[in-house]
């Protein structure tokens, strides 16, 4: 069991590194940053919240850039983390079935005793090596850059915030895994998951405060809440449960895609 | 049990009818040639047989198990080696991770003496491989596990002569050891050399199924000749001969003197080879070829040439030369 899964994990490994290197880079910038902002204004919030249109303000969810945590769960976690690694979690969740297909390798790999469903599941699982690798790398450059410039955060915090989103980001594959198994080309795969990635976004985000608000419970965005977790170290286990729920669904519904369906030459 | 069985199975794509109540068997330890133009839907049985392609209508057994059951069929695919007609494996993988990748799922028996044999780049990415090359990493796999069947679609093209001919030496070593054989092709020569059995397909119908040397008795050679001298049409009238067609050529007096007349003659020839010499014994030739007849020549001659023949009308079965 599980080999391909490895296989795969090992052979995205050097790509999660340079992932993680790019979301530190990231990461490290905001931190750095965010003293000399903070020194700038007498009075952050009311002077940055004022700048920001209303629309914005409710799209990415900001709530404060009166400490480093809200600055951060803005700046980072809900632009880098939701909608970037979102999306990207989504891009190679879409290339994973779709791109063995479109090459004809599906071929080779099912004339071996594995079943579909196993070799669905497996391609899957292989994306816990971006997903891990960068929420282990990443957590640690803010934590040291954090303290570096004066601004310690909670460890635990961080720690939590980043465990919970690794249920999320991997709804988001699993996003990407449907329309892997929905079309055997790739680039029609990915931008098929890219575009319901964030519309979905778009969708949780605008909806809020309206009569239409329970319509966005369907995006995994609603339930991984940078915010809460950074400035009020609140974590909602059920919204992780249902984050993982979502993507067993996914999982599955692949799954049964896939093995109902012709393997395109 | 057949190792491979099929019965009435049709592939239908809508527009097109890729294969058609397509019927026949593979006994254990043949090797069974499926023979076919390039679309007649060769592909579309095998890859059917792979349990990639659910058939429209009709049935497949692999080793005795059902191609629609899918647990069935990976236990069957622990005894089958396969080699797509265009194998694709991990680009940015070394040949040898690719390698230990198949050993991991369906173990490795005899992956170094196939190495031997065929000589993939093992340490090269596969990016960097040539077709031949990825073919023969394909050939590796194929048979690393040690299967007691192997489907094969198109083996050997793209594969250099030398390793051809170790392609074809190495599949006859494994018949001898048990092992069955399909493979598909569009080229005669190469089914002749290795099949004992030969199904022939066309337009996703089944055409024939036979031994392979009632094929070659049928199918004949091409042969072209020139001769300096004279040859009339009623001298060829022998047995076997189809299709004649000559030429006279006159070469005015050049270097040595007077004129000459020259014949060129090309025909299809399905008698023995033997009493075409001798036949050809009184004439001084300038040149003789015997070549293989290309397969569309054989449909065109056996089945009827139209590309709308259809399996109630075939004239040409009435005329075949030794009854088959």
């Amino acid at each position: 069991m599980l080999e391909l899964a490895r296989y795969d994990g090992r052979q995205r490994l050097k790509g999660s590194l340079y992932l993680s290197a790019a979301m530190s880079l990231l990461a490290v910038t905001v931190v750095w940053i965010y003293p000399s902002f903070s020194g700038s204004f007498d009075d952050v919030d009311e002077e940055f919240l004022q700048a920001y249109p209303e629309g914005v303000i409710q799209l990415f969810d900001i709530r404060t850039m009166a400490s480093l945590e809200g600055f951060l769960a803005f700046e980072l976690y809900v632009f880098g983390w939701t909608i970037l690694l979102g999306l990207y979690l989504a891009y190679l969740g879409a290339g994973t079935i779709a791109d063995d297909v479109e090459r004809g390798r599906m071929d080779v790999l099912l004339s071996m005793p594995i079943s579909r469903a196993r070799t669905v599941a497996e391609k899957f699982a292989s994306l816990a090596v971006p997903i891990i690798v960068v929420n282990v790398v990443t957590p640690i450059v803010v934590f040291v850059a954090a303290t570096l410039v004066g601004e310690p955060i909670s460890a635990a915090d961080l720690v939590a915030l980043h465990a919970l989103s690794v249920p999320y980001l991997f709804a988001c594959g699993a996003i990407g895994l449907v329309a892997s198994v929905a079309v055997d080309r790739v680039g029609i795969a990915q931008r098929l998951a890219l575009g319901i990635t964030f519309g979905l976004f778009m969708l949780e985000s605008l909806l809020t405060g309206t009569d239409y608000e329970s319509v966005g419970a369907v995006a995994p965005m609603r339930y991984f809440d940078p915010n809460a977790v950074l400035l009020e170290s609140s974590i909602d286990p059920v919204h992780a449960g249902i984050l993982v729920a979502m993507t067993l669904v996914l999982v599955v519904t692949s799954q049964r895609w896939f093995e109902r369906s012709d393997i395109a030459s | 049990m057949a190792a491979i069985e099929l019965e009435g199975l049709t592939k239908d794509y809508g527009e097109v009818l890729a294969n058609d109540g397509v019927t026949f068997s593979v006994e254990r330890g043949e090797i069974f040639g499926y023979l076919g133009p390039n679309g007649a839907g060769k592909t579309t049985t095998i890859r059917t047989l792979l349990g990639l392609l659910a058939p429209t209508a009709g049935t497949a057994r692999v080793l005795g198990r059902d191609v629609t059951d899918e647990d069935a069929l990976l236990e069957a695919k622990r005894q089958l080696g396969y080699l797509p007609d265009a194998p694709a494996f991990d680009e940015t993988a070394t040949g040898r991770e690719v390698l230990e990748l198949h050993a991991a799922i369906k173990g490795d028996e005899r992956s170094e003496a196939l190495l031997e044999l065929f000589e993939p780049p093992l340490d090269r990415p596969v990016r960097d491989y040539s077709h031949g090359n990825v073919r023969k990493l394909g050939l590796v796999t194929t048979f690393m596990h040690d299967p007691e069947l192997v489907i094969l679609d198109e083996p050997t093209s793209g594969l250099d002569p030398l390793i051809q001919h170790r392609f074809a030496e190495f599949l006859r070593e494994e018949r001898e050891r048990g092992v069955t054989v399909f493979f598909s092709s569009h080229v005669l020569s190469e089914v002749r050399r290795l099949c004992d059995r030969v199904g022939i397909i066309r337009n996703g119908r089944l055409v024939t199924v036979e031994p392979v040397e009632s094929l070659l008795d049928r199918s004949g050679k091409v042969v072209r000749l020139r001769a300096a001298a004279s040859i009339s049409r009623e001298a060829l009238a022998i047995d076997g001969v189809h299709d004649l067609e000559t030429s006279v050529v006159r070469t005015g007096g050049d270097s040595d003197g007077e004129g000459s007349e020259i014949t060129e003659c090309t025909f299809t020839f399905t008698g023995d080879v033997n009493a075409l010499l001798a036949h050809l014994r009184e004439y001084r030739l300038l040149d003789l070829s015997i070549e293989e007849a290309p397969l569309e020549g054989v449909f065109m001659r056996f089945y009827g040439g139209e590309e709308s023949t259809d399996a109630e009308s075939k004239p040409g079965l009435t005329e075949r030369p030794g009854g088959g």
